[in-house]
């Protein structure tokens, strides 16, 4: 993090703790992409994604007080995103996850160099089992180690490492037979 | 670098949030944070609550029959108590005459000539 973002950061969070109304707005669009994909990645779904990002932040609005820092600003909207994402999951039917292809992907977004694979793989990450999916979304969105994936989560680092390790072996096996599927 | 993980971080890249976003959740804090409520608005509104009111009610008739009762209870005790004062004073008055009479008979039969027995 550069340190002209840090001093933003701090700064925002001290304008919150002097009662500055636009300080949160700042919050706000500061953090919004991030909260947003992990819910996103997560639902697969636009609505029910921005619904879950939405009360993160209003979450963080009754919490404020209670941030230390803008690392630990940035930690607690992570791990609350997850567990909003979680339980959002948790009360979507156990039907089988809509087609990639019927999702349209959020606008403005810069293309990836192969969208077909990109897409592929996005919705063999969403066949992935919740709590995989966790580990997978914390350490390739946001590009977290695996100690702070285990401390968002409140899992063992052992628990986080077995679980990467086996949701890649499951997507490399099917990355394998979707290449071959559409090689074909 | 596993080409895996690769492919991953590109399919799993920070999407950006839907337009008007950060719109709607001030939104929702500014309505969540509302225009400051008065105690008294509060405990008007909190008395006002149908639930509240029958509970009320309930407990007031509660209260009342319980206090009727007591009452009447209590009636009844100290009418028991007047009629147990008035037996022990008739009593106390019918000891007295009887008293009285023994004494007359005992002076009659003391004033009595022997042959008339």
């Amino acid at each position: 993090m550069t340190n002209a973002r840090l001093e933003r950061r701090e700064d925002a969070l001290a304008r919150v703790a002097r009662g500055d109304a636009t300080a949160f707005a700042d919050i706000v669009q500061e953090h919004q992409f991030m909260v947003f994909s992990i819910t996103y990645h997560f639902l697969h779904d636009r609505s029910l994604a921005e619904e879950a990002a939405q009360d993160v932040f209003l979450r963080l609005y009754r919490n404020l007080a209670s941030i230390k820092s803008p690392q630990h600003l940035v930690f607690w909207l992570r791990k609350v995103a997850c567990r909003r994402a979680l339980d959002e999951v948790r009360k979507l039917p156990k039907a089988p996850p809509a087609s990639l292809e019927d999702v349209a992907e959020p606008a403005g977004d810069p293309p990836d160099s192969d969208p077909l694979l990109s897409r592929g793989l996005r919705r063999m990450v969403a066949s992935l089992p919740e709590d995989s999916r966790a580990v997978i979304i914390l350490r390739y969105q946001e590009e977290l180690d695996l100690a702070e994936i285990a401390r968002i989560l409140d899992l063992p680092l052992n628990t986080v490492k077995s679980r990467l390790e086996r949701s890649l072996g499951v997507l490399r096996e099917k990355l394998h037979r979707w290449a071959g599927g559409v090689a074909r | 670098m596993n080409p895996l993980e690769d492919k991953l971080r590109e399919a799993l890249r920070r999407k950006a949030a839907p337009e008007g976003f950060s719109e709607r959740v001030l939104a929702r804090t500014r309505e969540l944070a509302g225009p400051p409520v008065k105690f008294w608005d509060r405990l008007r509104a909190f008395i006002a609550r149908p639930t509240l009111r029958w509970a009320a009610i309930g407990l007031c008739l509660v209260i009342a029959c319980s206090v009727a009762y007591r009452a009447r209870q209590e009636g009844q005790r100290r009418e028991g108590e007047m009629a147990r004062v008035q037996v022990k004073q008739a009593l106390r008055i019918a000891s007295v005459k009887l008293n009285a009479a023994r004494r007359k008979v005992q002076e009659i039969n003391r004033g009595a000539p022997q042959s008339s027995l």
